[in-house]
């Protein structure tokens, strides 16, 4: 068979991420893997021996192995892109920038210029990214003055509340009198939160979840993830609910030669709200996937499972002294089913993924691990800590000396160690969250993820967070756990291949992996780390295929 | 009209599963709905199965047993949207959950009220668990908010040593009402609260279907004094587990209907046309059923007779 021809990429730099060849000028290309990396000069011996051209479009340019986000959840981002975004911070989407709102008017006139602009007179409003923090007490009458016709729904920004408009009441078809005396409904300001949201989610899926909405809210995430400068993502629960329909969806959204990423799918251990205890047939599940690889969707050898609660929601176990207002978190899976779970998983060789947001849940993972390294020892388990909020230095180093890896979302540190220093768990533990400084000493090897939507879908930014643990006011908080640029590039890059068990194929840049490449405009390590999230990325190279982010 | 929920709360192996099978095969009174977490270990005799797929058991009995499928609120509705709904739903909790939170979801969702909520508590593994460094907490806020306390597996224990987990529960649960349930054969009336409705209520007292409790019902002869009622039931005897009932308030002259589980009680209006009277479910105590019962004899209103303010029907 003849071969293709080579594509020679030149830049102004390299950054391989191979410490064993960190910098280079040129990269050579065939059949989208690389054929070697170094300078025209070293390359030489296959430019002499194949056809091949050179291309110099990213000669000012620096060139960076494709980025990865080892966790986000494309689903649950398909059904918020749709929305409205009023945020107090500034959020860069695919079809719009989101420029800051950060008072009470500013608010209300943004929502009223929205509203103006919709054409269609009964379309309902749903905006995202309120906060009272910001935007004051918003009511229901306020809302009656944007529009007494169209139904106007704010969704709260960390997802816990929304307020309603009455025609949005009247849109939901939901009983008033039983709204009255639901404890978590206020009809007067026109608030659900809590159970009374899932009162009023309910209603609302329908419209949020109908299949035209949502397949364009899909296609607003493959942009946000080509706009991230990803070329490799993780989803890491597969399914979220409808194994047959999401599959179906993402075979003909994601499996399709224009989009530029692939993408790991990590089964759940169980479905949900159907296990019936049996874990071989739970191992027997998750092993079934293997046989349904495609080319950009793939299952590796790892499984989800879940220790404790939500970190936005509050719901993360927490050892002494607990929350302030002495609440509890939650376990998303009871104890003794995640100790069967893990080991059944375990002695069946798998890379056991776990969701810890709070350092009980985090000890629960950790004594699990601890007895199954007893009972059946393994190397090279990369048993992975998922998010990593709260922890202790003591377990940062149970986590180093029982040879777990850790996937962290640092971002917490930047949206919520400010409020959560405040409202929730004090000073001390708050600028603590994302223990990354410790664990880098520790020489753990950690990626950085979004969980997006909890995160914009922005590997720099995180990065970015968690070099310098910048949080919301501007503040830096636990100075102690930063990290060096280093880490964090490779936290988003090798570190995060290598918790995908992708590491020999994608992550770096070097001979015989896939020729994926993120773009950057500026040299991360050239440019103050302050600024690094504002590094403008011209797009990506998937499989030795370039795609700018402005249509050229 | 509302279709009350019964909850039933309690960690893994409770024993949750164990009531709902012996529920499920009881023949009750009404036809109730059962909601489970773990589908798969229903376990109901096949002569009492007239359909089953992969998430419903319909019962010859008339009642459902339903898989919860991860959303209670969309079970709910499922059983609100039935040609002929419910007349009560039994949900069960998952092991894991803050009872609290979900009493309040399913207590005010859209078509359905709180009846009570009941936890399942495993004698012989409570008190380890409650000291767990992961479920201390949760088990013991399982017990705080239930309104009685179902205790299983008393059978595998000896005598002294349910004696102490009983003392223990008393301290922890601020003197709820405990129920034994030796292999989990409970009444369904205890569970689920007696049914009111068309029954001909007289004066005395039956053997329910488990011969551990009975059903005591008090006919008033006069309209009853609200405010005495609620003395009495705040000082109900432990035995006590439940009592409803429709009297005649003596302030307003309305038809009222009066439920009491556990410690926690209400009123609220009542059809006039309901029959009068009390029922009382209780472990079989007859000094503390006669106690109850002269109680509620002191709360009759003499100058006030039984009618209503609101002309019946027909009268």
């Amino acid at each position: 068979m003849a071969m293709s021809e080579i594509v020679v990429f030149t830049a102004r730099k390299i950054r391989t991420m191979n410490e064993s060849l960190p910098e280079a000028t040129a990269v050579a290309v065939r059949d989208g893997k690389i054929i070697e990396v170094g300078t025209l000069e070293t390359i030489k011996p296959w430019l002499e021996s194949h056809p091949h051209r050179i291309d110099t479009r990213f000669k000012n340019h620096i060139i960076m192995p494709g980025f990865i986000d080892p966790h986000l959840h494309p689903s649950l981002g398909a059904t918020l892109l749709p929305c409205h975004f009023i945020t107090a911070m500034e959020w860069k989407l695919p079809d719009r920038v989101c420029p800051p709102v950060t008072s009470h008017e500013a608010y209300l006139e943004r929502l009223t210029e929205i509203e103006r602009g919709i054409e269609d007179k009964n379309e309902p409003l749903i905006t995202w990214g309120y906060h009272k923090i910001w935007h004051g007490r918003v009511h229901r009458t306020e809302l009656n003055r944007v529009s007494s016709t169209r139904p106007i729904i704010v969704w709260q920004r960390s997802f816990h509340e929304i307020i309603a408009n009455d025609a949005a009441i009247d849109w939901m078809s939901l009983d008033r009198t039983e709204l009255e005396r639901h404890p978590q409904i206020e009809l007067e300001t026109g608030r659900f939160y809590e159970t009374g949201l899932g009162v009023a989610t309910r209603a609302m899926n329908p419209f949020l979840l109908s299949p035209a909405r949502f397949g364009a809210g899909l296609e607003l995430v493959k942009k946000a993830i080509h706009q991230g400068g990803h070329t490799t993502i993780g989803e890491l629960a597969f399914p979220l609910l409808d194994d047959a329909l999401e599959w179906d969806v993402l075979t003909k959204s994601i499996e399709r030669d224009n989009v530029p990423f692939r993408m790991r799918l990590v089964p759940r251990a169980v479905l949900r709200g159907t296990w019936n205890g049996a874990t071989d047939e739970a191992v027997e599940r998750v092993n079934s996937y293997q046989a349904r690889g495609l080319h950009r969707l793939s299952f590796g050898n790892g499984v989800k499972l879940f220790a404790d609660g939500g970190f936005f929601a509050e719901l993360m176990q927490m050892l002494p002294p607990g929350f302030i207002d002495g609440h509890h978190g939650e376990w998303m899976t009871a104890p003794e089913t995640f100790e069967a779970l893990a080991r059944a998983f375990w002695n069946d060789g798998k890379q056991v993924h776990v969701h810890c947001t709070g350092d009980m849940g985090l000890e629960l993972a950790l004594d699990v691990l601890e007895k199954l390294q007893f009972e059946r020892p393994r190397f090279n388990h990369r048993f992975t800590i998922e998010h990593f909020g709260v922890s202790t230095p003591e377990q940062a180093r149970r986590i180093a000396d029982l040879g777990a890896i850790v996937s962290a979302n640092v971002y917490y540190v930047h949206e919520l160690g400010e409020a959560y220093w405040r409202s929730s768990i004090g000073h001390e533990r708050a600028s603590q969250m994302a223990r990354l400084g410790t664990l880098n000493r520790l020489g753990v090897t950690t990626a950085l993820h979004s969980d997006f939507t909890m995160a914009p879908a922005e590997p720099l930014n995180s990065a970015w967070v968690a070099v310098n643990r910048i949080a919301e006011s501007g503040a830096v908080l636990g100075p102690q756990e930063r990290i060096s640029l280093d880490a964090a590039m490779r936290a988003i890059t090798i570190d995060a291949a290598y918790v995908l068990g992708m590491e020999h194929e994608v992550g770096s840049i070097r001979a015989g992996k896939c020729a994926d490449f993120t773009v950057l405009e500026a040299d991360p390590w050239e440019t103050p780390v302050e600024n690094l999230k504002d590094i403008p990325i011209w797009g990506t190279v998937f499989e030795g295929r370039p795609y700018p982010l402005k249509s050229v | 009209m509302h279709i009350p929920v019964t909850l039933l709360t309690g960690y893994l192996g409770a024993g949750k599963t164990t009531i709902i099978n012996a529920l499920l095969s009881q023949n009750p009174e009404r036809r109730f709905a059962v909601l489970v977490n773990d589908f798969g270990a229903i376990n109901v005799d096949a002569s009492l199965i007239k359909h089953k797929d992969g998430t419903t058991i319909s019962l010859t009995n008339g009642c459902v047993c339903c898989s919860i499928n991860d959303d209670i609120g969309t079970a709910l509705d499922a059983q609100r949207a039935q040609s002929i709904p419910p007349e009560q739903v039994l949900l069960e909790a998952s092991g894991v959950a803050d009872p609290r939170r979900i009493a309040t979801l399913a207590g005010h969702w859209p078509g359905f009220k709180l009846d009570a909520v009941i936890a399942a508590v495993d004698c012989e593994t409570i008190q380890t668990r409650a000291r767990d460094k992961f479920v201390g907490a949760l088990v013991k806020s399982q017990i705080k908010a239930a309104d009685f306390l179902v205790l299983t597996k008393t059978d595998l224990v000896n005598a002294e040593d349910l004696g102490k987990t009983e003392q223990w529960l008393d301290t922890m649960s601020v003197h709820k009402p405990i129920l034994k349930a030796p292999y989990a054969l409970l009444d369904t009336n205890m569970i689920m609260g007696p049914t009111v409705a068309d029954r001909s209520l007289q004066n005395g007292s039956i053997v329910a279907s488990h011969p551990a409790f009975s059903t005591s019902t008090f006919v008033p002869k006069t309209a009853l004094h609200t405010g005495q009622l609620a003395a009495v039931l705040q000082a109900l005897p432990p035995s006590v587990h439940r009592v409803k009932g429709i009297f005649i308030d003596a302030e307003t002259g309305l038809p009222t209907l009066m439920q009491c589980v556990g410690r926690r009680f209400d009123f609220s209006p009542a059809p006039a046309t309901a029959p009068i009277g009390l029922v009382m479910i209780s472990a079989n105590s007859a000094p503390d059923i006669e106690q109850v019962r002269g109680a509620f004899e002191q709360c009759q209103r003499a100058d006030r007779d039984c009618e209503s303010a609101i002309p019946r029907t027909g009268s």
